[in-house]
């Protein structure tokens, strides 16, 4: 019945809209989102000949108008050789690229601004071995990554992205491009692999000092004191230059930033430092709050100090250790995102 | 045991796969260039000789290239050096010597990937340029070598990681050439061909060549029956007529100074005549044939006496003279090729006189007084023509005469001299000779030249026609039978004319070696001599089929593709060569895929069928869970899960271990499967 009634349309307009279907389909191809493994066809691969191909059709010509010229049988089957060479050329260069089976690997998780990697697994199933792939982040403009991947083996390449905001970074649509093995012929294809990488806030820079005394305790004996060695702290302007950390500066991570560190005595209990959002000036940007936590949490960590983090309705228990940074960090990252639950 | 590594590799291992890629550009450049070193001056070959190994030393030693200040003079003085070669710089043989330098100069100038894609192009055109010298079958087999070695290094630049070692890829250059050579072929043959050329070609485009002029002069044909060259071949359509029949009709010469006979080029007509028409009656069938001819630079084309009508060539049509000369209407630069018909048994002119009979008795004022009086005296006893002819051919078999390659030189009155004191010469003394005594007796007669005989090649059924088969006899009209042939050769050397040359003179013996000579002309069934046969017919085959292939040979070569290909049976072939094609290619797809990988994906649709597809993001153990969990039949289920175990510790068993399954495990796979229903 629907056939029926596509006929009964006027050519034009029947024209028109299977050509619109072509372009929404070839628009997904290039963009949509490949789940999983992803094994490059020839509907994913393209071929157009290099600068130095347009120069060997230019070679042809001079070949075929010299043998026309000079009637050089022999002058023909040069040209003609060449030519097929170049038509093999092109079939090699989409079959290097053919039949790739790809496969996204490991994000790593980063601060927000820094490049995040990406890890690309490039399986080749075929008998045929794979030479002189470039591989990069389609806004790339010269691809920095060139890889070779032999027959029944796989290849791995990370790629970087820059990210910007914290949350789940998607991986940029990766560009596969090759011209072996004669140059003529750039195959390419395009992949937007299936994965994401996590991008935790981006720590404040000068932050105010660790809340240690964040919530008086009921004794009132928790403010900061000058009799016990707690730790370290960022250098706060005006803080006594007797008090400076002369030793930790001098090994200091330079990702805290080379700062000044101050040592930080405290008299009375030791309190449990609890990083709460909510305890933050309220007139601050949500953002600028995310940012001060995270570095908090970095530098809770830094100096041992076991903290909790409350985010609102979500808690994470004090704790210690690369494992609950991260998962600090992760909430942080996630918070008043749909991913929040996880 | 320990074996010697040849020291190549070692040289060549621990340099850097850049100096490498130079090095192997160079070897490829040097393999263009060697072919050309065979035309080129001494000059141009020295001077690209110590570029290339000024260029491998740089590289080897790891130095800076030359700057533009130190190439760019040397650059000039190259082109200078053309210049004062050559006396131009556009010709095609110092346009190939610029090519050449360019090559060599470029080397030294490589910067970008882009310089290597240059050098290669214009390797490239330098296989092509070669072929002006030379196109033989040794010229092909070394145009795909350097192909090969052409494709080789472009594929080594293009490399970036892993190199594999230099025979592999010399080894994907050949294979990407074998595998352009299927379509090369298609192109070859069905490209639509034109003839050249497309614009007026330098002067130099054509080398000279050796073969029949339009004079004689003595002497003039023993140096060309020293030529073994070939200066056409023949395919007679049904069996090839006697040796005795095989008179190629070339140009006529008519005026003689008492020296060189030449043809009548003034013709002088008395009164106001028109020229009577050219009459010819035949009898029998006429012979067909086709005549491949090589490059003479002159416009004469050869037909076996008498042909039926003119020869179509691709470059237009063929004139006739009034001697039934047949000419193009331009040089014959190429082989050309024609079909021709000819009659053997004809009368040329019969009638009862003959227009401007004069012309055909002049002869040189005062030379050869006794040749002259000889003729005279002819006319008075023998009343007949046809009698004075054969008195003359009767003198000439029983005088004592000899036929010889390397006839006494000859004075003044060349004739008297040769008739009555040397008496030995070749073909032109005796045709010269006879045509002389004719017309003294007032026969009118004249020289024709062109070739006798032709070699049979039994291999592939060619007549070839040599230099060495250039050969000139004679023609008199006689009333009422027109003008007639007359061999004079034949009746001092019936050999000659019978079998061939070579079985007509005496033996060679080279350097005073009596067998020597025989073994330079090797009797026709030894094997030397079918060794022979067969690369003639190789290089007729290669000639007619590769460098001869023009848009003639196209289109008959169409025609008869047409007439086979669209008939039933052709067909019948075609659908079969795909099927199986297209089976091979099914089958070897399977067998590409692990065959337990195989069942696995067929116990996933299976299940699928069932119920319970796998997501696309489910492993087979988190399968085998939720399949565990489902309803289905316990038997299929228990089979299921046992088959998910297996696959799962076969496909995630630790790396220390054999990857290959047991020869087993298919089996028992398969069988799993079956009872999952």
């Amino acid at each position: 019945m629907t056939d029926l009634a596509v006929a009964r349309l006027p050519l034009g307009s029947r024209v028109f809209g299977w050509l619109r279907g072509r372009r929404s389909t070839w628009r997904e191809r290039t963009t949509a989102r490949d789940r999983g493994e992803v094994e490059l066809n020839q509907r994913r691969v393209y071929v157009l000949p290099t600068r130095a191909g347009l120069g060997f059709s230019a070679l042809l010509l001079a070949l075929l108008v010299g043998s026309v010229n000079y009637s050089l049988g022999l002058g023909f089957g040069l040209t003609f050789v060449a030519a097929a060479c170049g038509l093999v050329d092109m079939i090699a260069a989409y079959r290097n690229l053919a039949h790739l089976h790809l496969r996204p690997g490991r994000a790593g998780a980063v601060f927000a601004g820094e490049e995040a990697p990406f890890e690309l697994l490039l399986a080749n199933r075929t008998r045929l071995s794979r030479f002189a792939l470039w591989v990069d982040i389609d806004t790339a403009t010269d691809p920095r990554h060139a890889v070779d991947v032999p027959a029944g083996g796989g290849a791995t390449v990370v790629l970087s992205g820059t990210s910007s905001r914290r949350g789940w970074m998607k991986a940029p649509r990766v560009r596969l491009a090759t011209r072996f093995p004669l140059g003529l012929f750039n195959a390419w294809s395009y992949w937007q692999p299936d994965s994401r990488a996590l991008v935790y806030p981006f720590p404040e820079q000068d932050a105010p000092p660790l809340p240690v005394s964040g919530h008086p305790s009921p004794d009132g004996a928790g403010s900061a004191g000058s009799d016990d060695f707690a730790g370290v702290r960022s250098y706060q302007p005006g803080d006594p230059l007797r008090q400076l950390a002369w030793r930790h500066i001098a090994r200091l991570d330079p990702s805290l930033g080379g700062q000044l560190v101050t040592k930080q005595f405290e008299g009375g209990a030791l309190d449990e430092l609890v990083l709460d959002l909510d305890a933050l000036p309220p007139r601050l940007d949500l953002e600028l709050k995310l940012s001060r936590l995270a570095r908090w949490v970095l530098e809770a960590e830094l100096r041992a100090l076991p903290y909790a983090l409350r985010l609102g309705r979500q808690a994470i228990d004090a704790g210690l250790g690369p494992a609950h940074q991260a998962a600090c960090l992760e909430a942080l990252a996630l918070y008043g995102s749909v991913d929040e639950a996880r | 045991m320990k074996t010697l590594r040849p020291s190549l590799p070692r040289f060549w291992s621990p340099l850097p796969r850049d100096k490498q890629d130079t090095l192997l550009l160079l070897a490829s450049t040097v393999l263009v260039l060697l072919p050309h070193t065979a035309h080129l001056p001494l000059w141009v070959t020295l001077l690209c000789g110590a570029t290339l190994v000024w260029r491998a030393l740089l590289t080897l030693l790891g130095r800076r290239m030359p700057t533009n200040l130190v190439l760019a003079p040397m650059a000039i003085a190259a082109m200078a050096g053309v210049l004062q070669t050559y006396h131009t710089v556009l010709g095609r043989d110092a346009g190939v010597a610029m090519l050449v330098l360019l090559v060599a100069f470029k080397m030294l100038e490589m910067h970008a990937r882009r310089d290597l894609f240059v050098v290669v192009f214009l390797c490239f055109f330098l296989v092509l340029t070669n072929f002006f010298y030379s196109q033989s079958i040794g010229t092909a087999l070394l145009m795909l070598v350097s192909i090969v070695a052409l494709l080789t290094t472009q594929l080594s630049f293009q490399l970036t990681g892993a190199v594999p070692p230099l025979r592999t890829r010399l080894l994907m250059g050949a294979k990407i050439l074998a595998l352009a050579a299927p379509l090369a072929a298609v192109g070859f043959i069905l490209f639509p061909r034109v003839n050249g050329p497309l614009w007026g070609m330098p002067d130099d485009a054509h080398g000279a060549s050796t073969g029949l002029s339009d004079t004689m002069a003595p002497g003039q044909f023993s140096s060309l029956a020293q030529s073994d060259d070939p200066a056409f071949r023949v395919k007679f359509d049904g069996p090839p007529p006697a040796q005795p029949q095989l008179y190629w009709r070339g140009p006529v010469l008519g005026a003689y100074d008492g020296r060189t006979w030449s043809r009548l080029t003034a013709r002088p007509h008395l009164g106001s005549k028109a020229p009577q028409p050219v009459s010819i009656s035949v009898r029998g069938d006429a012979l067909r044939y086709q005549v491949t001819m090589e490059p003479s630079n002159m416009r004469w084309l050869f037909a076996l006496e008498m042909p039926r009508a003119l020869p179509q060539l691709s470059s237009g049509a063929a004139s006739a003279t009034p001697e039934l000369e047949l000419q193009a209407s331009s040089p014959v630069r190429e082989r050309i090729r024609y079909d021709l018909a000819s009659y053997v048994d004809f009368s040329f002119q019969p009638g009862d006189t003959l227009d401007n009979a004069y012309q055909w008795l002049l002869l040189p004022y005062g030379r050869n007084p006794k040749a002259l009086a000889a003729g005279q005296r002819l006319r008075q006893d023998y009343p007949e023509p046809l009698q004075r002819v054969q008195a003359v051919l009767r003198q000439f078999a029983t005088q004592g005469y000899s036929y010889t390659l390397e006839p006494p030189l000859l004075g003044v009155d060349a004739v008297d001299e040769f008739l009555y004191d040397t008496r030995a010469g070749f073909c032109e003394h005796y045709a010269g000779a006879f045509v002389f005594l004719m017309r003294a007796a007032g026969i009118p007669a004249r020289v024709v030249t062109g070739y006798q005989g032709g070699e049979l090649n039994p291999i592939d059924g060619y007549f070839t026609v040599r230099q060495s088969d250039a050969h000139a006899w004679s023609e008199v009209w006689l009333p009422g039978r027109g003008w007639v042939r007359v061999d004079p050769t034949a009746a001092v050397a019936p050999d000659r004319v019978q079998r061939s040359l070579a079985r007509a003179l005496p033996a060679p013996a080279p350097f005073g070696f009596e067998g020597l000579g025989r073994l330079l002309q090797p009797a026709p069934d030894s094997l030397l001599a079918r060794v022979r046969f067969a690369i003639g017919a190789a290089n007729n085959g290669w000639n007619q089929w590769v460098l001869n292939y023009g848009p003639q040979r196209q289109h008959a070569l169409m025609e008869s593709l047409q007439d086979n290909l669209f008939s039933w049976r052709s067909a019948a072939l075609l659908a079969l060569a795909c099927a199986v094609l297209l089976l091979g290619r099914k089958l070897s797809r399977q067998r590409r895929e692990d065959p337990v990988d195989r069942l696995y994906s067929a116990l996933c649709h299976r299940l699928g069928q069932l119920g319970l597809p796998r997501a696309p993001d489910e492993g087979p153990t988190a399968y085998a869970a939720r399949v565990a969990g489902a309803a289905l039949a316990p038997g299929p289920k228990a089979a299921a899960a046992e088959f998910l175990r297996r696959y799962s510790a076969w496909r995630y068993a630790p790396p220390a271990q054999p990857q290959f399954h047991g020869a087993g495990l298919p089996t028992i796979l398969k069988e799993l499967l079956s009872r999952v229903r």
